[in-house]
Formats: C-alpha cells, structure tokens, sequence
C-alpha cells in the first residue's frame, strides 16, 4: 500500500475519495434524512449523457455535467417547491432518459463507446488535478453550506408546516441543497461513475444513521466510514487489479448489510442517545 | 398592541377551487383560548394550514397580525427524527433570522429556558421519539415560545394523552393565554372546550362561534357532528352532558 502512494495516480485517487468522504459526510446525512438519496442517483445518471456530449463537441467535461445535473436539480427542485410528495416517478423517468440518450449519443452519434464504462462506473485510478479540485470545492461548499443551512434543512424536515411560519423560505433551503447533491454528484461521477455515486453519497450515511441518533454525531461518522470503505476499496482493487469504483460500492453495501443486519439482530444500539 | 390577534371574515378556504372550508368569521384576542370543534374531515387542520399561510384564501379575508407558532400532530416519520428535546426547541430561533446567521450561544439558552417552562428542563438532550405523547406536546409548545409566537395553533394536542398529561397542557395553555398569548386548539372534547373563552364549530363551514355556554347547545353540536351525538344517560334538562361518539380514524383530511 506504502509502494502504492509513491505513485501520482494513487495519490491523486487518495486525495479524490478522502475529499468527497467529507462531501459525504457533510451531505451524504442530510440526503438520507430528507429522502433525496433516489434523486441523488438521478442526479448523477443525468451527468451521464453531459459528459457524452462534453467529450464529443469537445468542451470541458465538467461544463457538460454540471449543465444537465443542474438543469435536473431545477427541475426536481421545482416540482418539490410545488409541494408535490411523488416526484419519485418524474426522477425514475428523466434518469433512464438521460442513461438512453447518453448510450445513444456515445455508441451512435460519436461513436465513443470505450469511454462509456469509466462514465458509468468511474476510473478513480484516472482522476486528474481538475477533478480533485473539483472534489475540494464540493467538499468546502457543503461543510460551509451545511454549517450556514443546516438548522434550516433540519427543521424543514421535521415539520414543513412549522418551518414556513417560522419564516424559512423552504423553497430556497432546500433548492441550495438540491443543487449541492447535483454538484456533490457530479464530483462523485469522476470517481465512481454515475450508476455508483450513491456508494459514496448515501450507502455510508444510510450505514451510519443506525448507530446515531444526533445529526453532527452522524455526520462525523459518515465521513469517517467514507473515508475508511474508500481507501480500503481503493488499496483492495489496487491490489486485486479491480476497478476501484466497483470496489468502494461493493464494499460499503457489504458494511451496510452487516451494520443492518447487527441492528435487526439487536446487537447494535444507537450511541448517544439516553436509553 | 391593540385589536384581535388574528381575524377571519367570510373566509373560504381550499385547495382548488372549491372551498373545503367556507364562512368562517371569527376573531381571536389577546389571552383568549378558542376550542375549535368538529368532526375529523371539517376543516379544523385546514383552518390552521390557511392560517400558517401553507393554503389559499379562496374568498372572503384571513388576517394574521402576529407570528402564530404551531404543535402539530405527531407524525411517524417526527418519531424517528435523530433530534434531541433541545433540538426541535431551538427551531424557533429560525424565526426572523436571516439564513446567513445559525442560532448561536444566545437561542440555545432560551431553548433550554423555554424547555424548562414547559417543565421538560432535565429532558432537554432526550431524543424527540423517545418523549412521551404529552412531552412532545410540550416540547412543540416550547419551540413556538422560542419563536416568541403570539398565537399557538394547537391541532388536537390532547389526542392519546393520559389524564395527568392532559391536564398539565392544559394548565400550561392557560398560563400561556394568562400573558396576553392567544391560543386556538383544535379539540374532539366539548366537556373541555366549555371551559375555554370561545368555541368555533366548524363542519366544512363555520357552525357557530361564541361563548361555550351561548353557543354549544345541542342543536349546534348536533349541525356540527352530524349523528354522533348522544346525550348521555341519567342527565337529563339543563345543563346535560352531550358526548361525540368516538371518531372513525380517517383524520387525512383530503
């Protein structure tokens, strides 16, 4: 592992998932916690076919990703705003759309088909200076953004009717952390590829909130668990020759089956909470 | 400050554009607790979400001059909330700061302080699911002092309390109304709405409102429940004791 981090690549990599760990800590809870993890998914298939495009017209392939993600989390956001529960099918429709057009566009239209694999499942190994920037800037906007929004984000949760008559726009709150999770998503596509964000946005904050029961506690465990299941994922494919963003996604389901099954079968109990 | 708290006059409200609740005129004024009567399904929670402004105002006016604070009913999905007692209180000290600055040292004393109020200062770290029915009702109620609510909108706050829970809410009510609070509980109990200053029945219109003793005889109850009254045995002339057949539990108001 030591050899390993001689080289720029792993370096790179290390430096990419422990950045987007903190993303995940920071947002990965609030997405769990206000059931955003399916849009979340969305969110990141939707880069999908941005990134098709990016790299057919030749334009910077972050442009072409953010553009649809954000497009996505404004429309979804909308829809939200308008105080509709079922967006849940609108989501499962524009993601196959965007997976559809992005496979149409790179196999027919610009005949890229080898990149295809590392969009979808990510090529963590070949991260460049510009993406782990880009995981940088995500991971200091939502620790700035959760610190600033996170009471509001809290209490719209808790109570929607409440939150408005104590004067939180929760249109507005909740739209700057629908465009965040379509950043953070973005960030992750490079990583683990748009059909595994989730491993690293959700999978260990939807691990962890059954050991807390206390949002900073959970949120500090979650970018823990992120940072540890994506380091080891990235030393296990490293070693076994394995794509890496497979790895980190197997792995962290792994930890979630275990820790769910240790809480079904009563062995586990949340911390902090009085009995 | 001098006038009614909040005012409703000829007011329809919905959510198309049909009216689920109509004709409602009705004032609420400092100290005053106002029952607010009817059947599941009309119009008590629909009242209350036009005047948090979530519903339109179809016709007539509803005029809210003061912050109002709610208590909700307690959803599921609030149960298993990762949030402390002190938490939820805190929500209040949202109320009128702009988003850039989090409730800081300050609101999380008044937290505690308003915690304590409501009687709940040694459970302030107590996780919100794991309170009693009647903490949490106090719980909320805290928040709405955090937020320095002038009027609470309590919507069947009394609902699967015991008897010693009830009666400590109720008496913290009557504090509240003591310091110039308006309170407006929605409620099933006609028994504990008499001993309120007003009653407002509403059966997907305004039946009636006014004092207890003018205004709950049998035939407003009986326009605003519909069939499920009964007066009960052994009372029989003035003063008899009506009672609401227990509800059906259908309370998803469409």
């Amino acid at each position: 592992m030591l050899e390993a981090l001689d080289l720029p690549f792993m370096q790179r990599a290390l430096a990419e998932v422990l950045l987007l760990a903190v993303a995940a800590g920071a947002l990965g809870t609030w997405i769990v916690l206000r059931g955003l993890a399916f849009y979340a998914h969305g969110v990141a298939a939707a880069a999908f076919p941005g990134l098709v495009l990016a790299d057919g017209l030749g334009f910077p392939a972050l442009l072409g990703a953010l553009g649809v993600a954000l497009l996505f989390a404004l429309g979804v956001g909308r829809l939200a705003a308008r105080g509709r529960d079922g967006h849940d099918a609108l989501t499962a429709l524009a993601l196959v759309a965007a997976l559809a057009a992005g496979v149409v566009l790179a196999s027919d239209v610009f005949a890229s088909g080898v990149a295809v694999e590392s969009l979808l499942f990510g090529s963590l190994l070949a991260v460049g200076p510009g993406e782990v920037r880009l995981a940088a800037l995500v991971a200091l906007l939502a620790v700035a953004a959760g610190w600033l929004l996170g009471p509001r984000w809290l209490a719209v949760g808790f109570d929607a009717g409440a939150a408005r008559a104590l004067g939180v726009r929760a249109g507005a709150a909740d739209l700057a952390l629908l465009a965040l999770v379509a950043l953070a998503a973005v960030a992750a596509v490079s990583a683990v590829g748009a059909l595994l964000a989730s491993a690293l946005l959700v999978v260990p904050a939807a691990t962890t909130r059954l050991l807390t029961d206390r949002v900073r506690p959970w949120q500090l465990a979650t970018g823990a668990l992120a940072a540890v299941e994506g380091v080891a994922g990235l030393w296990l494919a490293f070693e076994l020759d394995a794509p890496p963003g497979a790895t980190i996604a197997v792995l962290a389901g792994g930890v979630f089956a275990l820790a769910a099954l240790a809480r079904a079968s009563g062995r586990l109990r949340p911390l902090g909470g009085a009995a | 400050m001098s006038g009614p708290l909040l005012r409703a006059e000829g007011a329809a409200i919905g959510y198309g554009a049909a009216p689920v609740l109509s004709d409602v005129t009705f004032a609420l004024e400092p100290g005053e607790r106002i029952g607010v009567l009817g059947p599941n399904g009309g119009g008590k929670t629909t009242l209350f979400r036009a005047l948090l402004g979530e519903l339109p105002v179809l016709r007539g006016r509803v005029e809210v001059a003061v912050r109002c604070g709610t208590v909700p009913q307690t959803e599921r999905s609030r149960l298993d909330f990762p949030v402390s007692a002190l938490d939820v209180a805190l929500m209040g000290a949202i109320a009128g700061r702009p988003w850039w600055r989090r409730p800081g040292r300050a609101e999380r004393a008044a937290a505690r302080d308003a915690l304590a109020r409501v009687g709940l200062g040694a459970l302030a770290d107590r996780s919100f699911g794991e309170l009693s029915g009647g903490q949490r009702q106090r719980v909320l109620v805290a928040r709405a002092l955090v937020q320095d609510a002038r009027v609470l909108l309590l919507d069947e706050p009394f609902t699967g309390l015991d008897a010693a829970s009830e009666r400590r809410l109720e008496a913290l009510l009557d504090e509240l109304a003591a310091e110039g609070r308006g309170v407006l509980v929605a409620t099933h109990d006609v028994e504990q709405a008499r001993r309120w200053d007003r009653v407002l029945c509403l059966n997907r219109r305004q039946v009636a409102f006014g004092s207890p003793a003018a205004t709950l005889t049998r035939d407003v109850l009986t326009a605003t429940y519909g069939g499920a009254i009964v007066t009960l045995p052994g009372e029989a002339g003035a003063g008899a004791a009506l009672a609401i057949l227990p509800a059906h539990h259908c309370d998803h108001e469409p």
